[in-house]
């Protein structure tokens, strides 16, 4: 390849991976702010509950996962995740070779073509009748699973992006000895 | 109406009312609150309550002291506290006392049966049962299926058994029956106590009954208000309302009616008492409706130390208490997870 053509790449990966760093560190604040909140409405919800109401001895030790993480290969070496509902997946998805179904919490078991119905609502541990306090919880931390999933994503870009960059300046070492 | 109250009261009861006045007299006031607002660990929190009147409740804790175990210790100390009286009094007194401890055996029994929903083990669930609301056939508690079962094989002995008239059937218990049972025992808990408190007559009831009214009240409006989209009915929803109080009836079939909070906001205008507290609540402190009705419940519980000679010292006490412990719980928290905007939303009592 010549040699601007190789400096243009060169340039243009610089500026994406100068865009992702900037997207990542939004990202993380927003994911900081968000778990931050949840937080402070589970002590919010504690009061308004009594302490001993929201704390280990709401849920079992042994919980079905709402939510799945699909991770998938966009490019060689490129991997992306996404969050997925568990319970809505369709026949087709499960079998692909490039798709693998990870769960992120709760027992491994293989996924089955028709699945029982959805699992059900890990607000529903506290009681029926719960606080507002308690929904603003689960909404903030539901909203952090999807950046999670999302900055992950990104770091992986980034890092891709690195070595391509790395392999792109030896190239141009190659090319041109006694230029940067 | 005197019924000569000053003449009689003091032979059965003085001591333990000069006894809770102390009491009374040693929670935190506003300076103390200050101080631990600036606490910047829960250590430095723990330093500043050893200078208080809890003295070293957290001496023993091994670290790392978490707010949990702030929590427990408090309401250990405060069991000791209401022992102590439970233990020096006399009747009428004792069964007044033993209807406040009630409250906490329906939240322990509910604690124990979704324990066993989710497979806790029973003594895992018992260490972090209320110790006011201790029992003997506690640790029976999870092997019911059904309310009658639990009310025939174990709670027939316990001073809950009279509250479970509404609540005997043959479903179950998962989460919605769970929560209706709870609530179900709650109301008639109310109910009884106010016909004894009413029937008692003289300064008790002339201080209690309006303090009871208000909680029905209050419960009232935040089962409504919890129960907005969820599956829980409206016939099943107006069952759990207790049948006393400022909105009893025609404001409870109301309330019944209601789909969300700007309609429970228009009922409320009806009651000259409730419309200052709803319109309270939002605005620039983001203060809840909870929020606001532990206001309100700290006002009438402190002014219940105006008068003499009647139980609802005690019941004050222990309330203006819990209130004080869920204050130092609020500040413990925002001051673990580092997050100082809102560590001055406790409600100071003194």
């Amino acid at each position: 390849m010549a040699a601007p053509d190789l400096r243009a790449e060169l340039d243009s990966l610089l500026l994406q991976l100068l865009g992702d760093l900037e997207e990542l560190e939004g990202k993380r604040a927003v994911l900081n702010a968000r778990v931050e909140e949840g937080w402070l409405s589970l002590a919010k919800a504690r009061y308004a509950m009594g302490a001993k109401s929201v704390g280990p001895l709401q849920y079992a030790s042994h919980m079905e996962p709402q939510v799945c993480l699909h991770t998938s290969e966009a490019q060689e070496g490129l991997q992306k995740f996404k969050v997925v509902r568990a319970g809505v997946h369709t026949p087709e998805e499960v079998g692909p070779g490039e798709a693998a179904l990870r769960r992120r919490k709760g027992p491994a078991k293989t996924p089955e073509p028709q699945s029982s119905e959805a699992p059900q609502d890990p607000l529903n541990w506290f009681g029926i009748l719960v606080p507002h306090s308690l929904r603003q919880a689960q909404a903030s931390f539901r909203d952090g699973l999807q950046l999670a999933a999302d900055i992950a994503s990104l770091q992986n870009r980034i890092d891709w992006g690195r070595n391509q960059l790395r392999e792109l300046q030896e190239k141009l070492k190659q090319l041109e000895p006694g230029a940067a | 109406m005197l019924e000569g109250a000053e003449l009689y009261f003091n032979v059965d009861h003085g001591y333990l009312e000069g006894l809770v006045r102390g009491c009374k007299a040693s929670l935190l006031t506003q300076q103390d609150y200050i101080n631990l607002v600036q606490c910047e660990t829960l250590e430095d929190l723990k330093i500043h309550l050893q200078t208080t009147d809890y003295g070293n409740f957290l001496a023993n804790q091994t670290n790392p002291l978490t707010v949990s175990k702030i929590d427990t210790e408090m309401r250990k100390r405060l069991c000791g506290e209401f022992e102590y009286f439970r233990n020096h009094s006399l009747e009428p007194l004792s069964t007044f006392l033993t209807y406040m401890t009630c409250s906490y055996m329906i939240d322990n029994v509910i604690l124990l049966m979704n324990g066993a929903l989710q497979k806790k083990s029973v003594k895992e669930i018992l260490g972090k049962c209320h110790p006011l609301g201790r029992f003997t056939e506690m640790e029976a508690v999870n092997i019911a299926e059904t309310p009658s079962d639990l009310f025939n094989a174990i709670l027939v002995e316990t001073p809950l058994a009279p509250f479970f008239q509404d609540c005997m059937s043959e479903n179950a218990l998962d989460e919605l029956n769970i929560e209706l049972l709870r609530n179900k025992l709650y109301k008639s808990y109310l109910e009884t106590f106010y016909k004894f408190c009413k029937n008692h007559g003289d300064v008790t009831a002339e201080v209690m009954c309006p303090i009871l009214e208000f909680e029905a009240d209050r419960r009232a409006f935040i089962i409504t208000l919890n129960s907005f989209g969820t599956e829980l009915s409206k016939e099943d929803r107006e069952t759990l309302y207790p049948t006393f109080g400022k909105l009893y009836p025609e404001g409870l079939r109301l309330l019944a009616q209601a789909e969300d909070f700007d309609q429970m906001k228009s009922i409320v205008d009806h009651y000259v008492v409730y419309k200052p507290l709803f319109e309270a609540v939002g605005g620039s402190g983001g203060k809840t409706l909870e929020d606001v009705f532990y206001e309100r419940e700290v006002q009438m519980n402190v002014l219940a130390f105006n008068r003499q000679f009647h139980y609802g010292v005690f019941y004050a006490y222990v309330k203006l208490k819990e209130q004080e412990m869920r204050n130092i719980v609020w500040i413990a928290e925002c001051i673990s997870q580092r997050h100082r905007t809102k560590i001055n939303s406790y409600i100071p009592i003194l």
